[in-house]
């Protein structure tokens, strides 16, 4: 029951860490448009609050996640690393009036099931410390991701 | 999505790749070692730089991409990461592909489809 609660608590610390990361990503990119492939643009990310938000939540996020698999198995682990793809639906949602589109709450929910169906195959398939490849994307996203 | 989003799209999930197959590469390394030693070792070497350097990247491209699209259409856009990776690295370093990976795989790609062709791909 204690090991429960602690990994009920990390897991959504790690996916609200995720959350606010990607928001903060998305606020960035909105006060830098349009995006350009040159120094004014990246000028511009990095001269509004948003952008350390999200290094901030990317720090915090990886010794979460870090903390996490000390003990926790790989498998559930890299299932809720993928499932901020539903919270950040939803904080769009709300914060940017983005629609919840039936392609995207379609899209989302066979997304979710693929990678529910990843973390089963991972559980139990690698030893200690030999975390597959994909186990922990770039950005708290997919992995992008 | 206009070309632009589908370069940015194709530009992140490359990256992504790169960047971590590469640290699975200098992390992976049986001759590395422990503790300091390791770390010494990993910085000799190009793998971790290759790495840091498409993470780098990837963060900017990401930032462009979210930028043009809405954030729920994105992120859901990048799940495609963890298959392009999977696939990478059970090519690159010989992890099994079992049939449950398969469908994981395919259910991941499935639903970035729906997104990616409801949003004008």
């Amino acid at each position: 029951m204690k090991h429960a609660r602690f990994y009920a608590i990390g897991f959504t610390i790690l996916v609200l860490f995720d959350t606010l990361v990607q928001l903060s990503f998305k606020y960035a990119g909105d006060h830098a448009f349009p995006p350009e492939a040159n120094w004014a643009w990246i000028v511009r990310v990095f001269g509004h609050p948003w952008i350390y938000v999200a290094v901030i939540g990317y720090v915090g996020n990886f010794f979460t996640w870090m903390t996490l698999l000390k003990h926790a198995p790989i498998g559930p682990a890299f299932a809720v690393t993928h499932l901020e793809v539903v919270s950040v639906m939803l904080f769009s949602a709300w914060l940017f009036n983005e629609p919840l589109t039936w392609p995207r709450v379609l899209g989302a929910t066979v997304i979710v099931a693929g990678i529910i169906c990843l973390a089963f195959a991972e559980t139990g398939a690698h030893p200690e410390h030999d975390a597959p490849t994909e186990a922990k994307g770039a950005l708290g996203v997919a992995a992008g991701d | 999505m206009t070309p632009l989003v589908v370069v940015l799209w194709l530009l992140n999930v490359t990256l992504d790749t790169v960047g971590q197959l590469s640290f699975k590469a200098a992390a992976g390394d049986p001759e590395a070692g422990d503790g300091m030693a390791r770390w010494k070792y990993m910085l000799a070497r190009p793998w971790i730089w290759v790495g840091v350097v498409s993470y780098v990247a990837e963060f900017l491209v990401w930032i462009a991409f979210l930028s043009l699209v809405d954030l729920s259409e994105g992120v859901l856009l990048g799940s495609i990461n963890i298959v392009v990776v999977m696939i990478a690295g059970r090519i690159l370093f010989r992890e099994r592909l079992t049939p449950l990976r398969v469908t994981g795989i395919l259910l991941v790609t499935a639903g970035v489809a729906i997104v990616g062709v409801a949003g004008g791909g």
